[in-house]
């Protein structure tokens, strides 16, 4: 189970893939000139404080309003929870559930999942690995969903607008939403999930650390 | 440089770092990691071909994508419609200004950019003009995959759809066609891509 690239002293490369032998733990790809490192470097910091960040944008996203709807000139103006409770109303249930998945269920759930994944890199954790790479994958695919109900405001301000009769208008919530969506994504990236299965050897194998030794005696690739 | 013919030969997850011995695939294969499952790399059916041919048609279809309108509503004799530009214009109107950008960004900017990288890069190696210049393009082309979000925006037109079929009478209009054409060649462009052979040769031609 030690046959890892970080303790033969060997890199990969994140752009290219190329495997890279390492002189030290910051280089330069010797293929496509990336700089980067073997582990990415305080990946748990960064990767915490973006979904803090998230975390905190996720309140105003919910207490200010998405859109106001002027119907013969009167606003109405609704949170994401307040559209949801007006499409049930409504009885127009399968919207209410697609919006609420969307801009609700699937936030919070990345958020979440976000912080599982920065405990499992750090502590001894119940799930096995498999589900610890599926949550990964789960939480990066989501990323660009949860983009949708800013564009689901983006046309509905755009294409209703019949003057004094009905018209939408974009409201300040909608901005701390937008915020929040691209705070979760830098989180997801910053995350590196090769730190899974380093803590992983760690609890589960006895070894203590991977210490890496960059003693290759080669040339630089791009010495001189 | 006896360790670099290792290094040549062997590939480490991106997911695990498990060292694996790097296997040679026929066209159409794909290369899976032995510990955890993720996918290491394939190799394409007729890569560079494919590519150039749904770049040129993604970036024709840009157009009509972005210039017609997408739906439009009827209600009392009035009408109006909207095309993918005109839901920018609205957002910097009425002042949300970083949501105009977003949606700039996400759905036009580097969606276009992706598709001229993508051709760039394939015509380059097609015509035997491999440049150091390609290196940054195609890092570039790597880092826009995950901002790249033209689905997400025709799903959004979806749900809106569905919302405004209450409200009004809803017409459909060119753009959603075109929309639809162009969400097919920008995912059909990282489908045909082989990024794993074009990094074989762009390291080949720029060692000489």
């Amino acid at each position: 189970m030690s046959n890892k690239a970080l303790a033969a002293g060997l890199g990969n490369c994140p752009q290219c893939h190329k495997l890279n032998v390492m002189h030290a733990e910051k280089q330069a790809c010797s293929r496509c000139l990336t700089v980067f490192s073997t582990r990415k470097p305080k990946s748990l910091e960064y990767t915490l404080a973006w979904t803090i960040a998230a975390l905190v944008m996720f309140i105003p996203a919910n207490l200010y309003p998405m859109m106001v709807f002027y119907t013969l000139g009167k606003p109405d103006a609704s949170t994401i929870l307040e559209g949801i409770a007006i499409f049930i109303q409504m009885g127009m249930l399968p919207v209410a559930i697609i919006i609420f998945i969307a801009s609700f269920v699937v936030p919070l759930s990345k958020i979440m999942g976000l912080f599982t994944l920065m405990y499992n890199a750090k502590r001894k954790t119940k799930l096995t690995l498999k589900q610890q790479g599926k949550l990964y994958h789960v939480v990066e695919f989501l990323g660009p969903w949860s983009m949708l109900d800013v564009f689901v405001v983006t046309v509905m301000a755009a294409v209703v607008n019949l003057g004094f009769l009905t018209s939408v208008e974009v409201a300040s919530g909608i901005t701390y939403f937008t915020l929040m969506v691209v705070f979760t994504i830098f989180a997801a990236e910053s995350f590196d999930p090769r730190l899974l299965w380093d803590n992983h050897q760690k609890h589960n194998h006895r070894i203590t650390e991977t210490n890496p030794k960059y003693n290759n005696k080669d040339e630089l690739p791009h010495g001189k | 440089m006896r360790n670099n013919s290792v290094v040549n030969h062997m590939i480490a997850c991106n997911q695990c770092d498990s060292l694996l011995p790097k296997p040679i695939l026929s066209e159409g294969q794909n290369a899976l990691c032995g510990c955890c499952g993720a996918m290491l790399f394939s190799k394409k059916k007729d890569a560079i071909n494919r590519t150039i041919a749904v770049a040129i048609a993604g970036l024709v279809l840009f157009f009509p994508a972005t210039l017609l309108p997408i739906i439009g509503i009827s209600a009392a004799g009035l009408y109006n419609d909207a095309s993918l530009l005109d839901c920018i214009t609205i957002l910097i109107n009425s002042k949300n200004y970083i949501i105009a950008f977003a949606v700039f960004m996400f759905t036009i900017a580097i969606p276009s950019v992706r598709l001229i990288t993508a051709l760039y890069i394939s015509s380059c190696i097609k015509f035997n003009r491999v440049k150091p210049s390609l290196l940054v393009f195609f890092r570039s082309y790597h880092l826009l995959d995950t901002w790249t979000m033209v689905h997400v925006f025709f799903m959004g037109v979806i749900v809106s759809m569905y919302k405004l079929s209450s409200l009004a009478d809803m017409t459909i209009d060119g753009g959603l066609l075109s929309l639809v054409l162009l969400l097919v060649c920008s995912t059909l462009v990282s489908v045909t891509m082989d990024e794993h052979s074009i990094w074989d040769e762009l390291e080949k031609s720029l060692e000489q």
